[in-house]
């Protein structure tokens, strides 16, 4: 029977069995780790882009102005 | 009675006489008649001869089918077929919900080539990862052409993609795993990808990643997972390189 919690596929490569059914605890845990992961890269990448701008700002040039020096 | 150097065919002495002279070019006829033959064993068109264990006899190979090579079996020549050295397809598989794990990989090629089609997630700008063996430590390392992987700079997972589109999806990952079965080095993955940017679908996101997998173990499965949200559709094609 269908439900809501997330769904893992494992298919024998060798047989092609397949079988498909809800993540277990352990794997539940895990995709709750991924998607923590995810938020802090995210983070991280958003606080680089803000560094950044402070930067451009406090020198007083644009983003592509920056690129055209640095390249 | 005198003999030849090389074959030892019976030959008439000085001294023999003119009278047997019939029987013995009969029987240097006969020595000279089984040696070409012994020399010489083919049958049919294609066949060729090889020497046998005992001298001046050959033993004839027939021809074989079409495509065999000529290799050595048990220190005789012996036609085989030949290795393609191609790519067998050992499993297609729908790509949908949280995760897809391709077990019981077969250890009997050299690589691996997974081929995946249109791979979708449900959410914009996340990373499509890839695990071994059920491996989720940070084992992993990557890099791309702006990146030296190290030690500070570990994942849970093969980082395959990023910055792909949730809604159109017309693009392809190409993921080689090589020397997969053996267990005295670290695994090395190279993947390259173009896909649908997830600002503008319409322009493309062509990425490469060199990751490896610390851990000597055999590869026996593949789980291929976003790192956030579910898989919406795709499929992946995994092949066997010999």
């Amino acid at each position: 029977m269908p439900t809501n919690k997330p769904q893992v596929t494992i298919v024998n490569a060798e047989t092609g069995e397949e079988i498909i059914r809800d993540a277990n605890a352990e794997e539940l845990k895990q995709i709750a780790k991924d998607e923590a992961d995810h938020k802090a890269r995210i983070a991280k990448i958003e606080a680089k882009e803000i560094a950044k701008q402070a930067i451009l700002d406090r020198i007083g040039l644009t983003a592509d102005e920056a690129k055209l020096i640095l390249g | 009675m005198a003999t030849t150097t090389n074959y030892g065919w019976t030959t008439p002495d000085d001294t023999a006489l003119v009278k047997d002279g019939a029987s013995a070019i009969r029987t240097l006829g006969t020595s000279v008649d089984t040696t070409t033959k012994n020399l010489n064993p083919q049958t049919t068109l294609g066949d060729i001869a090889y020497r046998s264990s005992t001298s001046n006899v050959n033993t004839r190979l027939g021809i074989g089918t079409t495509g065999q090579v000529l290799t050595v079996s048990g220190g005789v020549p012996a036609w085989a077929t030949a290795s393609s050295g191609g790519m067998t397809l050992i499993s297609t598989t729908a790509m949908t919900g949280a995760s897809i794990t391709l077990s019981s990989i077969p250890q009997t090629y050299k690589n691996l080539n997974l081929i995946i089609r249109n791979p979708l997630p449900a959410n914009d700008n996340v990373i499509l990862s890839m695990r071994f063996n059920g491996d989720s430590g940070t084992n992993y390392g990557y890099a791309d052409t702006t990146n030296t992987t190290n030690t500070t700079d570990v994942h849970s997972g093969c980082i395959l993609n990023i910055g792909q589109d949730n809604a159109v999806s017309e693009g392809m990952l190409d993921v080689k795993i090589s020397d997969y079965t053996n267990a005295v080095s670290v695994k090395f993955v190279n993947s390259l990808f173009v896909g649908n940017n997830a600002t503008t679908s319409s322009n493309w996101n062509i990425t490469g990643y060199n990751c490896v997998w610390d851990d000597i173990s055999a590869i026996t499965s593949i789980t291929l997972h976003y790192q956030s949200g579910n898989i919406t559709s795709g499929s992946v094609l995994l092949y066997g390189v010999a």
